[in-house]
């Protein structure tokens, strides 16, 4: 905003948008029709939308029909979950605080303050909203001032919280360890959502890259055995597999061992992500010249340790992008699970928008999954970039200086 | 500079018979090779491209695989067996045309990857060995450095330094100077020439005369997958025996 004040600012616009009177009329005729549309917009969704909808089913949005009792056990998710994020942010920044971190921050502070009351939600959850906001802004602060007097041992072993949270998250969500259990077809709306995107993208991605070295194996059992699975997958729809998943399972595994209609859809959508990242993973493997692999084994390192510690590193640098961007269709793909009768976000809204009481709300309701959605998205796609500039050589070099 | 008499009764360390190969797509690329090199001798292989010499020297480390004949590595016989290959693959190094280095590790970890992983050395202990080895090739400035931040000529002491850091019995190298833009040339050759005067056993493809005349005990001329001519520097570029021989000189000159 700033810099385009300047007088150097102005002239680029003015050679940019202005150059002739074809292009000034251009601009122009643009211009009112974006303010058009943006005023529209704005003065439907703050005068005219009825945010009532929201508010009264902020609750189902959210967790589905989780027993209102259990809920401080995702309360206390979501606060393990800032703490750790701000925590990672704040050891990987250091004492710079770039001007996107800045705006990152103020963003999150904004939302934390402006969402919960624009949505007149009780005042008990909009302080916890803002206590974990603080809390996560508070360690992301603090973890970047005095990270580096953390002792070596400990930052090394600091990202194994990840995982480590990852469990604690899957007992607290479904109880067990004391806790009182809650039967996954209670899990609904993000909640139900995202414990099912994580759980596909945590696990199709080991699967995906055993699929990428059996397709490139010199033995053709592994070869053919690999090949046929994803184009089979990559040539059936993936609805018509997760109708397939919950009736063939039932059919196939005994009674007891058959999973729930949620981990099946879960497993499904596993097995679906991991053919299309197997591909984008080979694409990675054919990037790794052969010459690699050649020196590794001219070194005497046997072909496992060649893959893993020369080979891989390189194709799941190039390969991430394409991976990450199958992780996101992958969030999107969900809302299919609302089709086979699973309450996720969809699902929620679908029910939400068949009672009478909220008739005719159906943009509201959009508009909000649209948004929480974009916010999954954009912090998959920002996390990735983080990694990508992270395990590039170029500037690894110079952040380890 | 050399006295290629002194290394002929040295140990024989490769021994090639009759070594024939088919590629899948029927072409034969080597037609009955015969080789001996002998503990402390620098072997210069020259020949046309396509003649067969960089496959002859991958055959060595088991990187290309062959129908019939035998190859006998440090009294290992070479044969299908993947025991047999390791072996063969921790005694014998490699240096390539492209110098292969890993760019995602920093040029000490290059070094230090494969000792640690396959002889189980300590960690310490590996690092001051390849600091040591890199000072011998003239870059331990460079050592937390990544390879694509280092000079062609730079990479490929680089490389000779991590095939020595297995502590090979014989160095094996594919046209290590080709890829190399002509200033950097001399940098590598000096640093093999330091390796053949300690005594290493070294397996050349090249095409630098000089380096031949001034390091080698012997060269040989392979064409067509066969072995031309054999001689001492001396004699093969002054005085050729074969018609093969004497048109590669030529063309070369």
């Amino acid at each position: 905003m700033e810099r385009s004040v300047t007088p150097a600012g102005w002239q680029r616009l003015r050679r940019e948008l202005f150059a002739s009177r074809t292009d000034g009329l251009i601009t122009l005729v643009l211009l009112g029709a974006l303010l058009a549309l943006g005023g529209g917009f704005l003065r439907w969704a703050l005068f005219q939308a009825e945010w009532a909808v929201v508010r009264v089913n902020s609750t189902l949005f959210a967790v589905g029909r989780y027993p209102l009792d259990q809920q401080w056990r995702l309360w206390l998710l979501t606060a393990l979950l800032a703490a750790a994020t701000g925590l990672t942010w704040g050891l990987l920044r250091g004492r710079s605080c770039p001007r996107n971190d800045q705006i990152a921050a103020v963003l999150l502070a904004g939302l934390a303050l402006a969402a919960p009351l624009f949505l007149q939600l009780s005042l008990a959850i909009q302080a916890r909203w803002w206590l974990i906001t603080a809390l996560l802004l508070a360690l992301r602060w603090g973890a970047g001032r005095w990270g580096d007097r953390l002792p070596q041992g400990w930052r090394r072993w600091l990202p194994l919280q990840w995982p480590l949270l990852y469990l604690l998250g899957m007992v607290l969500i479904s109880g067990g360890l004391g806790l009182m259990a809650v039967r996954p077809s209670d899990w609904g709306g993000l909640l139900l959502t995202l414990v099912q995107s994580s759980f596909a993208i945590l696990l199709c991605f080991p699967l995906g890259v055993a699929l990428a070295l059996g397709r490139r194996s010199e033995l053709p059992l592994l070869r053919w055995g690999s090949v046929l699975y994803i184009e089979f997958i990559r040539g059936a729809p993936l609805i018509t597999l997760l109708f397939l998943g919950q009736n063939i399972l039932g059919f196939v595994l005994p009674g007891g061992l058959a999973p729930d209609r949620v981990w099946r859809a879960a497993w499904v959508l596993t097995f679906f992500a991991a053919a299309y990242v197997a591909e984008a993973v080979r694409s990675g493997l054919a990037a790794v010249p052969r010459g690699q692999m050649e020196a590794a084994r001219a070194l005497g390192l046997p072909v496992p340790q060649a893959l893993i510690h020369v080979v891989l590193p390189q194709a799941l640098r190039v390969a991430l992008p394409a991976t990450v961007g199958q992780f996101i269709t992958l969030l999107q793909d969900t809302t299919l699970l609302s089709l086979i009768g699973l309450l996720d976000l969809l699902g929620v809204a679908r029910t939400v928008m068949a009672n009478p009481a909220f008739l005719g709300k159906n943009a509201e309701v959009y508009l909000l999954l649209a948004v929480l959605f974009w916010c999954c998205c954009a912090a998959l796609g920002l996390g990735s970039r983080a990694l990508e500039t992270r395990l590039n050589p170029n500037t690894l070099s110079a952040a380890r200086a | 500079m050399t006295n290629p008499s002194s290394s002929a009764s040295g140990a024989v360390m490769i021994e090639a018979r009759g070594v024939e190969k088919w590629y899948p797509n029927g072409f034969q690329a080597l037609r009955g090779v015969d080789l001996t090199v002998r503990q402390g001798e620098v072997v210069v292989v020259m020949g046309p491209s396509g003649s067969g010499k960089s496959t002859f020297i991958r055959t060595f480390n088991a990187l290309e695989d062959f129908q019939k004949g035998s190859i006998v590595v440090d009294g290992i016989t070479l044969s299908n067996d993947v025991r047999n290959i390791d072996a063969v693959r921790r005694e014998v190094g490699m240096v390539f045309q492209q110098f292969n280095l890993f760019p995602h590790l920093t040029v000490l970890e290059n070094l230090t990857l494969a000792p640690v992983l396959v002889r189980k050395r300590p960690k310490a202990e590996v690092e001051r060995q390849a600091r040591q080895l890199l000072e011998r090739v003239g870059i331990h400035e460079q050592a937390d450095k990544y390879p694509g931040q280092l000079s062609g000529g730079q990479q490929q002491r680089v490389a000779i330094a991590r095939s020595l850091s297995m502590e090979p019995r014989i160095l094996l190298f594919d046209e290590p100077t080709s890829a190399l833009d002509p200033e950097m040339v001399q940098e590598v050759l000096a640093v093999m020439q330091e390796l053949a005067r300690e005594g290493m056993t070294m397996v050349v493809v090249t095409h630098e005369v000089r380096f031949a005349r001034q390091v080698a005990h012997r060269v040989v001329l392979m064409a067509d997958g066969q072995v031309v001519e054999e001689a001492p520097p001396d004699q093969f570029f002054t005085n050729p025996q074969h018609e093969r021989s004497k048109q590669f000189l030529s063309q070369i000159a």
